[in-house]
């Protein structure tokens, strides 16, 4: 069981959420990069051993969508790595 | 095992449904509301009308089903500027009252809220998962009053009762 920290209602059970999938990279324009990396965009999700960002809705609850960080080896919720939002 | 509690299923309840943010919804609509409640999840009530802050700039206003009338004069929905949304949603909701001395039993039984006094005060009000289903849930004199999406009644009336048999 997670408990998971929603910005207007504080920490919920798991099961009050959707998860949303991992938060991945912003769109890249696609004339502008390689095929190679194009097809990355499109076909790799992050699935780190580590840190994850997550996007979870709150969808049994308010309603908001809201991100969090997940350590993938302990299922914890941790800070933001350094140098990440 | 079976359990002293009581459950209820209510009458219709006069119910809208307003977005916005709150001075939006303060100078259309103020006079025929209660304060909004500055707490996200608590409730303020006025002359039988109770408000509850249940989102982000998302309110619900609930009245006895005498009162929907004269609240929609009030609330004017069809006339309401962009910045705000009424809708009157009462025939969606169908509320349900588990009472009795054992209704917190219950009620852990049937959703994941820490139920405590400290956390879970009389001015609560939560949407929350109820048996798998989104459920609004707050307390009531001798328990808890809880709403679900009216088409579930039956169902979680069913559920209620297995959860208690
Ligand atoms: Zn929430």
């Amino acid at each position: 069981m997670m408990l998971i920290p929603c910005p207007f209602c504080g920490k919920r059970n798991e099961s009050e959420f959707i998860f949303g999938g991992p938060v991945v990279a912003a769109r890249p324009d696609p004339n502008a990069v390689s095929d190679a990396e194009w097809v990355e965009y499109l076909t790799i999700a992050p699935n780190p051993l580590g840190p994850v960002q997550e996007k979870w809705w709150h969808a049994r609850g308010c309603g908001e969508w809201l991100t969090i960080w997940r350590d993938t080896r302990t299922h914890d919720i941790v800070e933001a790595p350094n140098g990440s939002e | 095992m079976s359990y002293d509690i009581q459950i209820t299923r209510q009458s219709l309840n006069a119910l809208f449904d307003l977005k916005g943010a709150s001075a939006a919804i303060e100078s259309w609509a103020g006079n025929a509301l209660p304060n909004l409640p500055d707490q996200p999840n608590s409730r303020t009530e006025k002359e039988a009308v109770e408000l509850y802050h249940i989102g982000r700039d998302h309110w619900i206003a609930r009245a006895p089903v005498g009162q929907e009338e004269a609240l929609e004069a009030r609330l004017k929905p069809n006339d309401c500027p962009a910045d705000v949304s009424i809708v009157r949603i009462s025939d969606t909701l169908t509320f349900f009252r588990v009472t009795g001395s054992q209704a917190g039993e219950v009620m852990a039984i049937a959703c994941p809220l820490d139920l405590h006094d400290s956390q879970f005060g009389d001015d609560t009000v939560t949407y929350t998962d109820l048996f798998g289903l989104k459920a609004l849930v707050m307390r009531c004199k001798d328990g808890y009053e809880l709403a679900i999406e009216q088409s579930f009644g039956d169902m979680v009336e069913d559920y209620l009762a297995r959860a208690t048999a």
